[in-house]
């Protein structure tokens, strides 16, 4: 049986600041492979996109990639990394 | 008779089926107060407890692939106890009887396109999800959640608003908050549903159970266009090229009534999921 892959993705929360209101790899991904969420929330008030830290990216549906590195392409801060284990690990 | 309708509907009330039964659409059922306690929030946040367990099993999927699929059958089997969020597809008829049963209905924005796409929703013409019930008259107690504020809606208007997402090509989900109480009608797709998702991909079925329909072609009908085919986000319906007709796999149909609503010569009928043998278990 073929044994998917799955890759690690690395998100360097340094570079990809405001994830909500840059959302490039959000829309780009083919497989919807990225989740945005609030990381700050304050009572009584929305949170602001453009504040550095208050939103935050993960891989979630990493299992889905495939690793096109569209992503990456569209990553203005270069923030994405992408790395599949090699074949034989999987075998 | 799936097991949300045995233990939450009403023969009395919609055919018995839990989210046309009043009960579940109850100022009571928001917050259950016990004797000699405090009132309490019912299932005080019940989105976040079943996406934080949702969580941990997923992640399972990278660590432990087997264990993974134990736990999504047991979480499966679990029904009434399960950790997750009871969500049903239901096609736009019952939609709009919620509609009309449900009080207030208000739009809003969609969570999970928020969260998979980063779509912003910032008034009620880009609003897409629906909120039932008396919560939704305490949304400003979570700016963050409801972003963009909610629109309270007649229930003329929310049929003609039910109806909009469906001619765009919407699946509606009912879903609850906090055990059975009905707290909204998603409208959604894949794969920014995160139910829709969950069930496709993962096979896990509480927060995505299949309608009371199923849809069945009328090949004397069917003029093959294939307006169904591009409708349907379960990947159920293929252009059968041998007879030029539509072909539906009605066990992967969740009766949601999207090819039907779209059909133009009315090939497409919704048949009742529990007369045909085969189909009346399949959830």
């Amino acid at each position: 049986m073929a044994v998917p892959r799955f890759p690690t993705i690395i998100i360097d929360a340094a570079k990809c600041t405001v994830p909500f209101a840059c959302k490039k790899c959000l829309q780009a991904c083919l497989q919807s492979v990225f989740s945005v969420h609030a990381v700050k929330v304050e009572r009584g008030r929305e949170t602001d996109p453009s504040e550095a830290g208050a939103y935050g990216l993960n891989a979630g549906h990493r299992d889905k990639c495939t690793g096109c590195n569209d992503c990456i392409e569209v990553c203005p801060e270069d923030a994405i990394t992408i790395t599949f284990p090699p074949v034989e690990a999987t075998a | 008779m799936n097991w949300v309708d045995e233990a939450f509907g009403d023969p009395e009330y919609g055919e018995g089926r839990w989210y046309l039964n009043p009960k579940n659409h109850s100022r009571q059922m928001y917050k259950i107060k016990k004797t000699g306690q405090k009132a309490a929030a019912y299932g005080s946040d019940p989105e976040g407890t079943s996406g934080r367990m949702m969580g941990e099993i997923m992640q399972k999927r990278f660590t432990d692939p087997e264990k993974f699929r134990e736990e999504v059958k047991e979480a499966n089997e679990m029904t009434t106890k399960s950790p997750f969020q009871i969500g049903q597809v239901i096609p736009l008829q019952e939609a709009f009887r919620v509609a009309e049963l449900a009080y207030p209905v208000a739009s809003m924005s969609c969570i999970c396109r928020i969260g998979a796409r980063g779509q912003e929703e910032r008034n009620e013409h880009e609003y897409s999800c629906t909120g039932l019930g008396v919560g939704m008259f305490k949304w400003e107690r979570w700016p963050e959640r409801y972003k963009g504020g909610v629109n309270f809606m007649s229930p003329d208007e929310a049929k003609e608003w039910l109806l909009k997402w469906n001619k765009k090509g919407m699946v509606h989900i009912i879903m609850t908050f906090g055990g059975s109480y009905v707290g909204g009608i998603c409208n959604c797709d894949y794969p920014d549903c995160g139910m829709i998702r969950n069930r496709v991909d993962y096979g896990v079925e509480t927060g995505c159970l299949k309608s009371p329909w199923v849809a069945a072609v009328d090949y004397d009908a069917c003029s093959g266009c294939g307006v169904c085919v591009q409708r349907c986000q379960f990947g159920a319906i293929k252009f059968e090229v041998t007879t030029e007709k539509t072909n539906i796999d009605q066990f992967k149909c969740f009766g949601c009534g999207l090819c039907e609503t779209a059909c133009p010569t009315g090939a497409i009928e919704l048949l009742d999921r529990e007369s045909l043998p085969g189909l009346a278990e399949v959830w």
